[in-house]
């Protein structure tokens, strides 16, 4: 079944995919991508490699010359979500965990989750003691991840282990909504960063049916594990060595009420965010300038950030082989790494215009 | 229709403490041709009645809550940000991130915003946040939303239900509500014939705010003697609740200074004679739920008390077992085909 749009995000956001058990993901994206790319690999630390040749004369002279390779452009986001890992099974029958990537403990309570691996799933819920029986010290006061455990409805730790073992996986359920005026808005979980998958795999699509002339190889990086900051898509820089990378990731806004206007990072419905710099990062001014230069030439909402926090792989990729000029280019998000992730669906179309109107101007910049 | 069937039908239902009415019609649709007569009271108190066709019958009411806790409009931001007020005892730590629904003019969907973490200053993972610091992502500006949803408007969770090991299930407002549907699937199922007396179901409104509806429900009805049905804290590792209330423990009957003595044991009889598994349970400072109320109406009515253990008592994620609600089904018949129970309480 081939996806489109809301829908494809829709897809790769309910689909199961912690740091480090991606397998699901990945499997939906190739699904998505045949047929788009010129080449498909996985590389062995398991990311997904899609690569989409230039065309015409310039970027035949550069593959024909004996000295020169085409360049290389790298497009990434990132396919792992925040979730948690089982560290233990009581005797009772209950899961013990840890969060793979950063959770606030304030949004865990009371979520639904699902708890497997690769092959086998069960449902379960986070919990810890109901409001009445907590103590005087108790109330007020947020839960620590250590009081929280899964409840998969097991009778004991025999019964539990029969679905769930230590290391075992797990992430919140979510289920996707629209909401909002219009139903602009889209609630779940991973959309961080499942719709910078999304967007990649509709620019493939894009560029096969509507080819354009370009002098560089496009490789589409779909990675691995960066929500642990244990980036693949330094593995994949490292392997590729492109010029120039566009990091494609979710960003916090603070658009939201009670947080003054001077601390809003973003806001929603403005466009993609470009990052100038971040905790990671010190951007390249002239391919900040490209972007929103384009931008502005056909008319597409983008915004800079205008808080200087956080980090993504655009660091990573920076220093990767011989150094790499990163772009990082986010959807905002508001309550990120929560099983509710809110964005809205205009920007993602913003985004997917803008990133398709640089490729097609890429001449202006390089 | 299956017991399972209504236990996932009522939670669905939206009945805010104190704006129970607004479901009145969805849930006489529901159930409301098993019964002879469906009314709702000056409360918001919702009645089932099923008569047993026999002469001077005795009037036997069995109570359970059909309120939830929730929230209320308080304000709405220009940009369309909703603050809201607690309705009842709500756990502020499953706010942040949760889904609701805004019941204004027509439903609006919500997420319960939470601090970026860029703006956390170093130990404020450790604070709650309490509700007057929470708002309601709607995205809907504020103009348009003013249009939809007023100051006053009731706010309840997403409906969530979960199925998981061991047929034990998990969801919003199974207090009261499993209990609720219990009682209804068990007095739809009996027979008229087999009734010993005529049965007033009462789905009583705002429980969770201080027992309010079973005062007045309870008045208007006044029985011959009376069921309470609530739900109880079954045992986990990080509290205090006795081992043996736990789930799959059945029915948990509750000893009391304000239950009737007598008709608790006859109850406790009826199970062991039925082989209904049960266990008990002793409150020495009354009971906290509407048997509290129940035992002193009018002249005083003769009420036992019957709960199932649930866990994460309060949050969108209450979680039971079948087997209790089946078990909680199987004493409410019990009860009200008792002939012993209605020869020493009946008229």
């Amino acid at each position: 079944m081939m996806y489109n749009g809301k829908e494809l995000i829709r897809e790769l956001a309910l689909a199961f995919g912690p740091s480090g058990c991606e397998d699901e993901v990945r499997e939906l994206i190739k699904s998505q991508i045949e047929g788009a790319c010129d080449e498909l690999y996985c590389d062995r630390a398991g990311n997904l490699i899609a690569v989409v040749h230039g065309q015409g004369i310039d970027y035949d002279l550069a593959v024909n010359s004996p000295d020169r390779r085409p360049d290389r452009v790298m497009i990434c986001a990132h396919m792992d979500e925040v979730g948690f890992m089982i560290t233990d099974v009581t005797d009772a029958g209950y899961l013990k965990f840890g969060t793979v990537g950063g959770i606030d403990p304030r949004v865990l309570c009371g979520r639904p989750v699902c708890v497997g691996d690769e092959n086998s799933r069960v449902s379960g819920v986070i919990t810890s003691k109901a409001i009445h029986l907590q103590s005087k010290e108790e109330r007020g006061k947020s839960t620590p991840i250590s009081k929280m455990y899964i409840d998969i409805g097991a009778k004991d730790g025999e019964d539990a282990k029969k679905y769930a073992d230590i290391g075992f996986f797990g992430t919140f359920v979510s289920d996707f909504v629209s909401f909002g005026k219009d139903g602009k808005y889209m609630k779940g979980k991973a959309l961080d960063d499942r719709c910078g998958c999304a967007l990649m795999i509709e620019l493939m699509r894009a560029i096969k049916d509507k080819p354009f002339d370009r002098s560089f190889d496009l490789y589409f990086a779909f990675t691995r594990c960066e929500e642990i900051g244990i980036s693949g898509a330094t593995v994949a820089a490292n392997s590729i060595q492109p010029s120039t990378a566009i990091i494609l990731e979710s960003t916090a806004v603070a658009d939201i009420a009670g947080v003054d206007k001077s601390r809003r990072v973003a806001e929603l419905g403005e466009g993609g965010a470009i990052s100038l710099a971040d905790r990671s990062t010190i951007y390249d001014m002239a391919i900040v300038d490209f972007a929103l230069g384009v931008a502005e030439k056909y008319g597409i909402k983008c915004q800079v950030k205008k808080y200087v926090s956080g980090g993504n792989d655009a660091g990573n990729v920076q220093r990767c082989a011989a150094g790499v000029t990163p772009l990082a280019l986010s959807m905002p998000t508001r309550y990120l790494h929560s099983a509710s992730n809110v964005a809205s669906y205009d920007d993602y179309i913003a985004m997917r215009e803008l990133v398709e109107a640089m490729l097609r101007d890429w001449r202006f910049y390089k | 229709m299956e017991l399972k069937e209504l236990m996932t039908a009522l939670p669905a239902l939206m009945s805010v403490s104190g704006y129970e009415k607004a479901s009145d019609r969805e849930l006489y649709e529901l159930v409301g041709e098993h019964f002879d007569e469906c009314f709702t009271d000056a409360l918001n108190n919702h009645f089932f009645v099923k008569r047993s066709g026999k002469e001077n019958a005795p009037k036997i009411l069995i109570d359970s809550h059909y309120d939830e806790i929730g929230m209320i409009v308080t304000r709405i931001s220009d940009d369309g940000f909703v603050s809201v007020a607690p309705i009842g005892g709500v756990d502020t730590r499953i706010l942040q991130s949760g889904e609701v629904i805004i019941y204004g003019k027509e439903k609006v969907y919500g997420v319960i915003g939470s601090t970026p973490p860029h703006l956390a200053q170093p130990g404020d993972a450790d604070k709650l946040k309490s509700m007057e610091e929470l708002y309601i992502d709607t995205g809907i500006p504020g103009e348009e939303l003013r249009e939809i949803v007023r100051l006053g408007s009731p706010v309840g969770f997403k409906p969530v239900y979960t199925e998981l090991l061991n047929d034990r299930i998990c969801g919003k407002s199974f207090d009261d509500k499993a209990c609720a549907a219990s009682v209804l699937h068990a007095v739809m199922n009996t027979p008229r014939e087999e009734l010993v007396g005529d049965v007033y179901v009462m789905l009583s409104s705002q429980e969770e705010v201080g027992l309010r509806g079973a005062r007045v429900g309870g008045f208007g009805i006044y029985p011959d003697y009376a069921l309470v049905l609530d739900v109880t804290f079954a045992y986990t590792p990080d509290t205090e609740i006795r081992k043996d209330v736990c789930l799959e423990s059945g029915v948990c009957i509750t000893l009391s200074p304000i239950t009737d003595r007598r008709l608790t044991r006859m109850a406790i009889d009826m199970c062991r004679e039925r082989e209904i598994k049960y266990t008990l349970e002793a409150a020495p400072k009354g009971t906290g739920t509407n048997a509290n109320v129940m035992g002193i109406t009018r002249e005083g009515i003769p009420t036992a008390l019957a709960s199932i253990p649930i866990k994460s008592m309060h949050s969108p994620s209450e979680l039971l077992s079948m087997e209790d609600a089946r078990s909680l089904a199987d004493f409410t018949v019990g009860f009200i085909t008792s002939t012993e129970i209605a020869e020493v309480f009946g008229k």
